[in-house]
């Protein structure tokens, strides 16, 4: 329902350039984010599409300098999470978390610009690697003693750069986090108890959470391999100077296993606010929901050696156990999304279509992960192409789809105008085959041997068909970016107007504007639920009439 | 900066609370617990927390699989440096440097929780000049230890880790300067003091941080 | 609005749907025509060694299980979707089902009980193939550096340290590779000369990182009747630039080949003297270096139809190298013998016509190499 007089032009973003720039407001905030992300994910996409036109033969093609790929790759990796996988989920979470608690902004306005405007400067200085002779090329991971550079083709500055650009973009997440704990602890609207938070509030909690104490270990791992490079002659990770290569893989690790939870709980709160408005029933199992995450969320900090079964330097049977364990929960989701959809009724538009890509990706994922779990498998499944395949799985086909569902969804709370529905099931149907596609046969790959990270393979291995399919599709999801770029572009200037809510949904953004006003609401509905707007709308509720400080207190109706 | 909760009310505005209850001064907002800068103080110091356990697991690490700490060095005289055991006493008096300036620190947060301004900028000064003292004084001991970061892992993980510290150390007098500042400008009452509280919170944690870090160094 | 129940589908719908059936024929089509090796993609390759039968007979298990577990919640998803669409007569809310005891009691139970399984057996397998032997059959160190392997055969009671008896440096051909008895047990010793590699075989269904500064070891028991096989291997840690190019061969010999082979190599390796760098094989000396794993000059100069010396200097802590020098049909017209750094090493070539030649490194050829004007 309609809590305003104000028409969506009337507050449009129609600010100029300097607003953009000094806005404070979590939407605004929140859109720079998504704006921000998206161009990464597009920078991040080019350097894939590099990477598998190389592969896509056997034989080196137009990367004679292995060192060049290695940057392709560890570019990759390290844009795709740390500049648009997070980012994105931050920035949806600074939009919509704010409206779902009824809130007027975040609890700390000006830390969140800080927090965002750290990214385009944390990414420049990524990539100003690729011009001051090589960005880092020692994967993602940086493994020590390979990332100290001590031997051979050094990356000069690249690596370097590559920390400190970590290092800013870490401090952007932790205070984000900090800042959306403060704001979902004390912020949220009367009659908002902690077990009527839309699930999206949960998982950006728990997510923050995590942000919290395990970026902080990365910045260490960081500071401690900058100064091993440049100052401290390779003491805390070399072996060769009293260090341990295994150090910098468990302090690594312990932040970037949580980082694959940071990466993931909120693209799942989002579906999990997508099916329930998309089968018009609440969500199956709400609290189990909540403890799932929870416990996910914790048990997210004992699992972190499992990316280190090969080493043989790790309690293998501690770590098996936990990640085994650590299906449970993620089980206990999975049945409560499908049981979600059960005996509902489910309108197929372009949200709904997405999370069901999620629901089924997240499911191949989780699955394949299982086998590295346990660790015998591992040892023939860790750094082939299966794990390339699981981590797409769980990413992209999680993550990922998350985000293009709650894209296609809160478009138009955004800008107040639906995204054209023909074209979104084009690109789902393109980005899903394309998907699959590479992805899928990677699996194989791993199985017969591929390893990860070489930029050639020989053409007697049996793996010529499936690097070309897989690079085939590669191309396919490149191509799935156009419709879905045409849709923003044409449905930004005529769009049909969204109207408040224009999917019957249950939460309290919907209950606003479309665009919301800044300051959020002029009146909140009675929160009896976690479905505020659907208990007012089915005449459970009612609203509140007036909330504005400059009158006497409010009664509320009864 | 206007109180969020304002914009939604419950009722009661609030200011009762602290008014009949002179404990629960201590950095209210109308819905009751914690206020929010408080809040984000606390979770900014669990991640500063999470920060240095890094940096500490690290020199656990290293030393636990060292064979003899201090490592063996091919300099005799480096060794007698390493022996950080034997001369103790001047890192003990930065360590009762410290804490005394958080002492200060807490008799400064009485003060003004008592609508003692006087107090509270007195205590507060004192603060200020004892953690630059500490700077100075580790400044001093960094000239004398004889051994750099480069010195071996030994070496590396010291400076690293007090190197750190300092640095917070450092951090911790700019805002205490800041709070002094704006103290002198009146900014603070027994109602309104939210910065002095979150400072003092981060300036006791950088002193338990320093007895950590003595403890490790010096004595275990 | 968006697709509400009972509006026509627009051409976007049509395209998408069109493609997406394409997508299934297409799909349906790969299956039939595959069918066999497509079900064989999904299993690794089949094992040859004993512990690598264990492991693969986990990963059936694992897979079973996934493969049930996909099928069913796959299953709900799609009927869900094909069954519960929201038709136009449906004005009047769906059952508002907020939760199901007794189903999510089920289905968390259940999932533990499975997942506890899958942990014990994981276990069990774990120590089946980690268990060593007191007394194995041989011991070999494999040598991972940048950019090669090195295969250490070590004495019968000697360990990581012990010097070895003569060592492999071609990781790949007829003449090199690791050599092992099929049907016996090898203890492998990992050590690493930089960098952390992985020794990988992907046929034994088992790789292990070789970590600087740690030396990790295990068991390997090809089967017997995998005598007069190769397998290939390959460095699965990235490991710089060369990463790639670290492949190698593991060749399984039955018993009494080995033995032949063993001593052929004992015999070489105590009846080499070691090479003498003698001060001129005569005719001209032309230096060459090898550093950080490439050659200091791309070109080389020396005369037509007389000898000369190549004065080499390798520089690459404990990694091997060589020169040889190949025509412009490829063939090897000088063959010289690969030694590890640090190191010098004089090469006396014998005359060559005029002409230009290619001279390589031939255990980092892709790195290592240049022109050789003769003239």
């Amino acid at each position: 329902m309609a809590t305003t007089a104000l028409t969506p032009a009337a507050s449009a973003y129609r600010s100029g350039l300097y607003e953009w720039i000094t806005t404070t407001d979590h939407k605004k905030i929140g859109i720079l984010y998504l704006v921000n992300s998206f161009i990464f994910f597009f920078l991040g996409g080019i350097l894939a599409l590099l990477v598998r036109t190389e592969l896509a033969q056997p034989g080196i093609q137009f990367l004679a300098d292995e060192h060049v790929y290695n940057q392709l790759f560890t570019m990759h990796g390290t844009v795709m999470i740390f500049l648009f996988i997070i980012p994105m989920l931050v920035g949806f979470g600074n939009y919509v978390v704010p409206l779902q608690i009824g809130a007027p902004d975040m609890a700390f306005p000006r830390i969140n610009a800080l927090s965002f405007w750290m990214l385009p400067l944390g990414g420049i200085l990524l990539f100003l690697g690729f011009v001051t002779g090589g960005a880092a090329s020692a994967g993602w991971t940086s493994y020590a003693p390979l990332s100290e550079d001590r031997a051979l083709a050094s990356t000069g500055p690249g690596q370097d750069l590559w920390i400190m650009g970590l290092t800013l973009i870490g401090t952007s997440s932790i205070l984000g986090g900090i800042n959306f704990l403060v704001t979902i602890f004390k912020m949220r609207a009367p009659g908002l108890t902690m077990f009527r938070l839309p699930i999206l509030v949960w998982t950006v909690l728990v997510t923050s959470i995590l942000q919290v104490l395990a970026t902080p270990v990365l910045t260490s791992a960081l500071i401690m391999l900058f100064i091993d490079r440049n100052y401290g002659g390779g003491h805390f990770f070399d072996p060769q100077f009293g260090g341990s290569a295994i150090l910098w893989q468990n302090i690594f690790w312990f932040y970037s296993h949580p980082a694959v939870y940071i990466m993931v709980l909120p693209a799942m709160g989002m579906i999990s606010e997508i099916l329930p408005v998309f089968s018009r029933k609440p969500l199956f199992g709400y609290k189990a929901f909540v403890f799932a995450t929870a416990g996910i969320g914790a048990l997210g900090f004992s699992v972190w050696a499992h990316h280190m079964f090969t080493t043989g330097q790790v309690f293998l049977p501690f770590f098996s156990f936990m990640t085994f364990l650590i299906a449970i929960p993620t089980g206990v989701k999975m049945f409560n999304w499908v049981f979600t959809l059960w005996r509902g009724q489910l309108t197929l538009s372009t949200p709904l279509l997405f999370a069901l890509g999620f629901l089924s990706m997240f499911l191949i994922g989780g699955i394949n992960g299982a086998f590295s779990a346990a660790v015998p498998v591992d040892f023939a499944l860790q750094d082939t192409y299966w794990v390339v395949s699981h981590l797409h799985y769980v990413l992209f086909g999680g993550s990922v789809f998350g985000v293009f569902a709650g894209f296609y969804y809160w478009f138009p709370k955004m800008t107040g105008r639906m995204l054209n529905e023909a074209l979104g099931k084009l690109q789902f149907v393109l980005v899903f085959i394309g998907f699959n596609l590479t992805f899928f046969p990677m699996h194989q790959l791993g199985l017969a041997g591929m390893p990860r990270r070489i930029a050639d393979y020989a053409s007697d291995a049996g793996w010529n068909d499936l690097n070309l399919a897989a690079s085939i599709g590669g191309f396919m999801i490149a191509s799935s970016m156009i419709p879905f770029l045409w849709n923003v572009l044409i449905s930004l200037r005529g769009g049909e107007i969204a109207g408040d809510d224009p999917w019957q949904a249950n939460t309290l953004e919907w209950a606003t504007s479309s665009p919301p006003p800044p300051y959020n609401f002029d009146r909140l509905p009675e929160i009896r639920s976690e479905r505020p707007l659907f208990d007012l709308r089915h005449g459970r509720t009612r609203a509140i009439t007036a909330t504005s400080d400059s009158g006497p207190a409010p009664e509320p109706t009864h | 900066m206007t109180s969020p909760s304002t914009l939604v009310t419950t009722g009661d505005p609030g200011h009762s609370v602290a008014e009949h209850n002179p404990v629960a001064g201590l950095a209210h907002d109308s819905r009751g617990g914690i206020s929010n800068p408080i809040l984000g103080m606390i979770l900014f110091i669990c991640s500063e927390i999470m920060f240095f356990s890094g940096l500490f697991a690290a020199y656990f690490s290293v030393r636990a699989t060292a064979t003899t700490w201090p490592p063996p060095t091919q300099d005799p005289r480096m060794a007698e440096h390493f022996n950080l055991h034997a001369e103790p006493w001047f890192a003990f008096v930065l360590t009762v440097i410290l804490v005394l300036s958080s002492f200060t620190c807490q008799f400064a947060v009485w003060a003004i929780r008592r609508d003692d301004r006087t107090g509270f900028l007195r205590n507060m000064a004192v603060t200020i000049v004892l953690g630059i003292a500490f700077l100075i004084g580790q400044g001093y001991d960094y000239a004398t230890l004889g051994f750099g970061l480069s010195d071996g892992v030994f070496g590396t993980t010291f400076y690293t880790l007090t190197g750190f510290h300092g640095a917070h150390v450092f951090g911790g007098v700019v805002m205490l300067s800041v709070v002094i500042y704006r103290g002198l400008a009146g900014q603070f009452s027994a109602r309104h003091h939210d910065a002095v509280e979150a400072t003092s919170l981060y300036w006791h944690f950088v002193d338990v941080v320093w007895i950590a870090l003595f403890s490790t160094l010096y004595i275990l | 609005m968006s697709s509400s129940p009972g509006t026509r589908p627009s051409f976007g719908s049509i395209l998408a749907g069109i493609v997406a059936l394409l997508a299934v024929v297409g799909l349906l089509y790969l299956l039939v025509r595959y069918g066999p090796e497509i079900v064989r993609s999904f299993f690794p390759p089949d094992p040859v060694t004993s512990q690598g039968r264990h492991i693969n007979d986990l990963y059936t298990i694992v897979f079973v299980i996934a493969a049930a577990i996909f099928f069913l919640v796959e299953g709900l998803i799609v009927w869900s979707v094909i069954r519960y669409r929201r038709r136009p007569g449906d004005t009047e809310l769906p059952p508002q089902t907020h939760g199901h005891n007794l189903a999510e009691i089920i289905w968390t139970v259940i999932p533990t009980i499975i997942v506890i399984f899958l942990f014990f057996i994981s276990w069990q397998t774990l120590n089946t193939v980690e268990a060593t032997t007191p007394q194995p059959d041989l011991r070999v160190k494999a040598v991972a550096g940048q950019f090669q392997w090195t295969f250490d055969y070590l004495p019968a009671d000697g360990g990581a340290d012990t010097k070895p008896l003569f060592s492999v440096t071609a990781p790949v051909g007829k003449d090199g590779g690791l050599v092992l008895p099929a049907g016996k047990t090898t203890h492998l010793y990992l050590s690493s000369l930089d960098v952390i590699h992985a020794f990988y075989v992907p046929h034994f269904l088992f790789k292990r990182d070789v970590v600087p500064g740690i030396v990790n070891q295990f068991d390997l028991t090809i089967d017997a009747d995998q005598a007069g096989q190769t397998f290939r291997g390959q460095c699965a840690e990235l490991c710089g630039v060369g990463h790639r190019i670290m492949v190698f061969e593991v060749h399984a010999m039955a018993p009494g080949a080995f033995q032949t082979w063993y001593d052929g190599k004992l015999a070489a390796a105590s009846a080499t003297p070691t090479p003498v760098p003698s001060g001129g094989g005569g005719g001209p000396v032309v230096d060459l270096t090898a550093k950080n794993v490439k050659f200091d000059k791309p070109e080389l100069d020396a005369p037509a139809d007389a000898p000369f010396t190549i004065h080499f200097d390798n520089q690459d802590q404990g990694t091997p190298h060589d020169v040889d020098i190949l025509d412009g049909s490829g063939a090897k017209v000088f063959d010289g013998q690969d030694f590890p750094g640090p190191g010098v090493r004089d090469y006396g070539v014998s005359p060559l016509p005029a002409g230009s030649y290619k001279f390589e490194c031939s255990i980092h050829p892709t790195f290592m190499f240049g022109t050789l004007k003769v003239q």
